[in-house]
């Protein structure tokens, strides 16, 4: 390790500490059936990205964003075929404050990147409706979702 | 809230040392002498932790000796559990595991457990003068005896076979209750 390298706790320590939460939060951003293989890609995301960070300071919170860009990414990556379970079940199953996890995450970008978002992941629309509801077409619909995930990792990864 | 399956930390695990991710292994063994924490580094065992030892304090000298990316594995470790398993149930005749000693800085005091590891077997016993002798520095026995007890991988560098000139079986890391059951195990006392 280099001089200036933070002291970072046993990787294993934050599994143990926080991975009962952070699979509550993996089935409220990618629902029920995809939470688990979400929050495996999330910790080896996690791990590769652990040496390299500059501080040890808010670790949970850092997890639970990996956390989240990858169930975006899962979701993105996913046939379209699969109608049901392509749609994440954020808010769902949550008995508090549903979305509220969401917003947060999104909250830094500007609000013509959120609307797409909220339309999309949160009111589970399909291209048509969310064209419908932003007034254009469904392709500039996809092209915005597109776009403001983009950013949106962008920025997390930042 | 519902805990994590075993399922998918076994996963992450696997996945992590398939892809070079983990910087040290990690797992936890029930054995007769008490539960163990047993850390696999690059080249071997490199920590075993008796259950007195706190493992917070141990898991973070793991982390800042080989790397953060400290990972448990029941799975990746089997063959090492399985062969620690025998050998404390009376099963196994030697206990044959590489050892990784990069927690000893100091030369002599590696020299020291180096010996210890490659010439004592299982139902013998020397004393820190011969072990000190054996390794390079006849009089320097306290370097030795300190050697011992700062041995971060007990059982498989086997310190309870080391005891004092004058008899008795001397101190252990461990304590002298669990240095007994060993060489009784061992068939010495």
């Amino acid at each position: 390790m280099t001089v200036n390298a933070p002291a970072l706790p046993p990787f294993w320590s934050l599994v143990e500490a926080h991975g009962d939460e952070l699979l509550a939060h993996a089935r409220r951003v990618a629902g029920p059936e995809h939470a688990e293989d979400v929050l495996q890609d999330a910790f080896l995301r996690a791990l590769r990205a652990y040496p390299r960070l500059r501080h040890a300071e808010h670790l949970r919170a850092w997890l639970y964003r990996v956390t989240t860009t990858a169930a975006i990414d899962a979701h993105r990556s996913r046939p379209r075929e699969q109608p049901v379970a392509e749609l994440p079940a954020v808010g769902v199953e949550d008995d508090h404050d549903p979305g509220g996890e969401f917003e947060a995450l999104i909250a830094p970008l500007p609000e013509t990147a959120r609307e797409p978002l909220r339309l999309r992941f949160v009111e589970d629309l399909d291209y048509d409706h969310i064209a419908g509801r932003l007034g254009c077409s469904p392709q500039a619909a996809r092209q915005r979702v597109s776009t403001a995930v983009r950013t949106l990792r962008e920025r997390h990864a930042a | 809230m519902t805990p994590l399956p075993d399922t998918l930390l076994e996963a992450v695990a696997s996945a992590a040392v398939r892809e070079g991710l983990a910087d040290a292994i990690f797992t936890r063994l029930k054995t007769p002498i008490g539960r163990l924490l047993v850390v696999q580094g690059p080249n071997g065992i490199a920590r075993i932790g008796f259950e007195e030892e706190a493992e917070d304090a141990l898991l973070a000298g793991v982390a800042a000796e080989l790397g953060p990316r400290v990972v448990a594995s029941d799975r990746e470790l089997a063959a090492t559990r399985d062969t620690l398993s025998a050998y404390l149930e009376g099963e196994g005749d030697t206990l044959e595991l590489p050892v990784d000693l990069r927690f000893v800085h100091a030369p002599f005091r590696r020299e020291v457990l180096e010996t210890l590891h490659d010439t004592v077997r299982r139902g013998e016993v020397v004393t820190y003068g011969t072990l000190a002798e054996r390794s390079g520095r006849p009089r320097a026995f306290r370097a030795a005896a300190t050697a011992c007890a700062r041995n971060p991988v007990p059982l498989v560098v086997p310190c309870h076979r080391v005891v004092p000139t004058g008899g008795g079986i001397g101190n252990y890391g461990g304590g002298a209750a669990r240095k007994r059951a060993l060489l009784e195990l061992e068939g010495v006392l």
